[in-house]
């Protein structure tokens, strides 16, 4: 067992490293602002029912419509994947504010059920994508070092994550309060940041597809 | 040459490039360069990548990572301090920008189909079109792409086609137009103010077909619309957008503008190339940081409206074998224009075969992004083209429409490459296929019509036509119609033969191919257009290999005085070879008076 204290400490360092990326995203933000926007000055084509804002709300909703893109729609179990990789990380994160605030909810079985159930899948899709970032010839090739450590990264902090949940307060859940900690100090200068900008790129982007009639995307009848 | 901080040396371009990166960049790049997450979704998107499995240098996150990489390194502190970490990385030296031309340029035609693929919404085409301009303001680009930059910059349209080709084109086609509807009244109205439509066109339409603007004509005078071409400015294609160069965007664009502008015209509508369409309705303004005080249509909009508002009326059954659409990846991809050809085709067509996948993700022809202008990438264009030709066997059809000049010239191709068996057309032949003529009142004597026939074969009564060709059957058929239509025939199957002929025998016209064994079409239209002898006989280049053009107009010689691509028929070939033969009568041909 851990000592209290020292569980105490990993867990306000996690905190506080909360912040700091908070602060470090800020100034990225802060620092993507200031390229200046492309103006957009042609008038709109496509159906009329079609326009900029639409556009834009459905380029942001797109990541929740499987079947709109031809990459998602023919690779059922890569979009799999990363539902289930994106959910552990949301039940990961969690976890780190429901084992110091609200210990009884967190030992509740279904709560624990769900905690180990989501995180545990994130695990094993984490397993899956370290095999695919290293043995596809063409994910290999466009890996930087910083792509194979966060998915390592993330795959030990679900590891870990899922010994967390049993509350025992042993070795496992320590590790994982440090490892939080650092995650979230690495975020903000990692790959792991993408989802910082991807409301600004489905945003741009959209806007200027559903001008242009693109957004929502029309397929024609399906071949026979 | 300078060095950065770590005593690196680079070169005077390098520099450059990185200094106009600097400028280019806008926030929506930014978003594109910065979002990437490598999860490689898009690798099998690209049609590269489909035909060259295990070559990740034509993934389209690879390709993109050359940019990104550069950018990195000089626009994101996590590059600057941890460039190995993150995979920044900068150019030095003349051969990495040579490496970025072959990726930007000879490895992605821009369709973007990798693009509405990416779940972050990264958009590679975008910013690889910038790398494009990048290189080309620092003078690194294929060959083809300099000297078609420099015949739109300094002659105004994508072809060097002069005014006085443009204007004799012009008339010749309303002449034609004038025959063929027997009314004298059907003409094509130049520079007229205050006109409803101002029709502009792509420059391959007076070189190579300018049967399009023929059939253009014909249904916008039965339609009756108040119509008119521009004399100048009218070159609605735009080889900005694939270079990626702006300033030449926005100057083309503009001119197309202010000519709109100059005639009060009300609308300006835009003869069906992607590129075009894209260029001059939807980046042009954005180009020439300009608002367009006038609409703007594609002339398949144009078309269909005038078929539903009975403007002019259609039979389809005159279009009865089975075709299908293709779908020009800037129409669709990038302007959203992919229900109404589809709609036309449907009015004007008996069997209309959907191609799969389509609309938005459809694969490109693989002409796009300028590639038929480079010709050290055809390899790998053709190579590549395996999707497509697939793609079009599978519809059983015979003929495929496009609405793209550049889609055609690329369709071509891969039809010939993969022997896939299919005629390439437009929409506005089809549509000018299926009108419905309305019957004259006034019936033209029987005579008289015998009167223009024989007329039509006495302008080739007498003339010595040398056809030069290596495959007999198309020497026969050559033969056999120009000689039923009074002509004398002399023939040749190899170049020398054929230059040794034209300089001891009267020619009046050459009909020429361009792929011989031996001496090539290239040499001999060089060796006639340079030989005092027969440097006046007019050329008419017939060639299957659209791909070769630049073995006759790479040449710094006056250019051929027709053009045509085989398969050519019966009316086709009679009809440009007595314009020739008519033109030069009256000493009104280009090369002549520039030879």
């Amino acid at each position: 067992m851990i000592s209290h204290e020292a569980m105490h400490l990993a867990e306000s360092l996690a905190h506080y490293a909360l912040i700091v990326m908070a602060l470090v995203y800020i100034l990225r933000i802060r620092w993507f602002l200031g390229f200046v926007a492309g103006k957009e000055r042609q008038a709109p084509t496509g159906a009329a029912d079609t326009n900029p804002k639409r556009g834009s709300n459905y380029s942001l909703a797109i990541i929740a419509m499987p079947w709109v893109m031809e990459s998602t729609r023919t690779k059922p179990f890569l979009y799999l994947q990363f539902v289930l990789f994106h959910l552990g990380v949301v039940a990961g994160i969690t976890l780190s504010f429901t084992i110091p605030f609200a210990a009884e909810f967190t030992a509740l079985p279904i709560v624990q059920i769900i905690f180990k159930s989501l995180i545990g899948a994130a695990f094993v899709v984490g397993v899956i994508r370290i095999i695919r970032r290293i043995g596809n010839i063409y994910m290999r090739a466009i890996s930087t070092p910083d792509d194979h450590f966060a998915l390592w990264l993330l795959t030990a902090w679900f590891g870990f994550a899922y010994f967390a949940v049993s509350m025992d307060g042993g070795m496992a859940q320590y590790i994982y309060f440090w490892m939080t900690m650092f995650f979230l100090l690495y975020v903000p200068f990692s790959k792991i940041s993408h989802y910082l900008y991807y409301p600004f790129t489905r945003h741009y982007f959209g806007k200027s597809m559903g001008r242009r009639g693109v957004y929502p995307i029309r397929r024609g009848p399906a071949a026979s | 040459m300078s060095s950065n901080s770590n005593g690196k040396q680079r070169s005077h371009k390098a520099e450059m490039l990185l200094e106009r990166f600097g400028k280019k960049l806008n926030r929506q790049v930014a978003g594109s360069l910065v979002a990437c997450v490598h999860c490689g979704l898009c690798t099998d998107s690209c049609h590269y990548v489909q035909t060259n499995p295990g070559d990740v240098t034509y993934a389209p996150a690879y390709k993109a990572d050359r940019l990104r990489k550069i950018f990195k390194r000089h626009h994101d502190w996590t590059g600057r301090v941890f460039p190995w970490w993150v995979g920044a990385k900068s150019v030095f030296t003349d051969e990495d920008l040579e490496e970025l031309k072959d990726i930007s340029f000879g490895k992605c035609t821009n369709c973007r189909r990798c693009t509405i693929n990416c779940p972050m919404g990264v958009d590679f085409a975008t910013f690889n079109r910038m790398l494009r301009g990048m290189l080309v303001s620092v003078g690194v680009m294929p060959e083809g792409v300099a000297v078609v930059s420099k015949d739109q910059w300094e002659i105004g349209n994508q072809m060097g086609v002069l005014k006085e080709d443009y204007i004799d084109t012009i008339e010749w086609m309303s002449e034609e137009m004038q025959i063929e509807l027997d009314d004298e009244t059907a003409v094509i109205p130049i520079d007229k103010e205050n006109a409803d439509v101002v029709y502009s066109i792509n420059p391959r339409e007076v070189k190579y077909d300018p049967r399009t603007i023929s059939d253009a004509a014909k249904i916008f005078h039965l339609a009756g619309e108040n119509w008119t071409m521009p004399s100048e400015g009218w070159d609605m294609t735009n080889f900005g957008l694939f270079s990626g160069d702006d300033d030449l965007g926005g100057a083309v664009s503009g001119m197309l503008y202010d000519k709109v502008v100059e005639l009060k015209g009300k609308k300006l509508v835009i003869s069906e190339c992607g590129h075009g369409y894209r260029s001059t309705r939807c980046e042009g303004p954005n180009w020439a940081k300009r608002d367009v005080p006038f609409e703007m249509e594609s002339s398949v909009i144009t078309m269909l409206r005038f078929i539903k508002e009975g403007r002019i009326k259609v039979d389809k059954s005159r279009n009865p074998e089975p075709i299908t659409f293709h779908d020009s990846c800037n129409n669709a991809r990038s302007c959203g224009l992919f229900e109404e050809p589809r709609e036309l085709l449907n009015l004007v067509c008996e069997d209309f075969r959907e191609m799969y996948p389509n609309r938005v993700e459809g694969y490109c022809c693989t002409g796009g992004g300028g590639a038929m202008s480079m010709s050290e990438y055809s390899g790998r264009r053709l190579k590549s083209a395996k999707v497509k030709a697939d793609q079009l066997k599978a519809t059983g059809a015979k003929i495929v429409a496009t609405s793209c000049h550049n889609c055609v010239d690329g369709l071509s191709d891969c039809i010939k490459h993969y022997d896939v068996g299919m005629e390439v057309t437009q929409l506005v032949n089809l549509v000018a296929n299926a009108l419905i003529i309305p019957e004259k009142p006034v019936i033209v004597p029987v005579e008289k019509e015998a009167e223009k026939v024989v007329a039509e074969a006495a302008k080739l009564a007498g003339k010595r036509v040398l056809i030069v060709d290596d495959e007999p059957d198309i020497l026969t058929f050559f033969s056999t119609v120009l000689e039923d239509n009074g002509a004398e025939i002399l023939t040749a199957t190899d170049g020398e033969e054929a230059v040794q002929i034209a300089i001891k025998e009267h020619i009046d016209l050459v009909t020429l191919d361009i792929n011989m064994p031996g001496k090539d079409g290239g040499w001999v239209f060089e060796k006639l257009r340079t030989t005092k002898e027969t440097q006046t006989i007019p050329i008419c280049i017939i060639s299957g290999k659209p791909e070769l053009r630049r073995l006759i107009y790479e040449r710094s010689v006056p250019a051929p005085d027709g053009y045509l691509d085989k398969p050519v028929d019966e009316d086709m070939l009679l009809r440009n070879v007595r314009k020739i033969i008519e033109l030069a009568e009256r000493g009104e041909l280009a090369s002549i008076s520039t030879s």
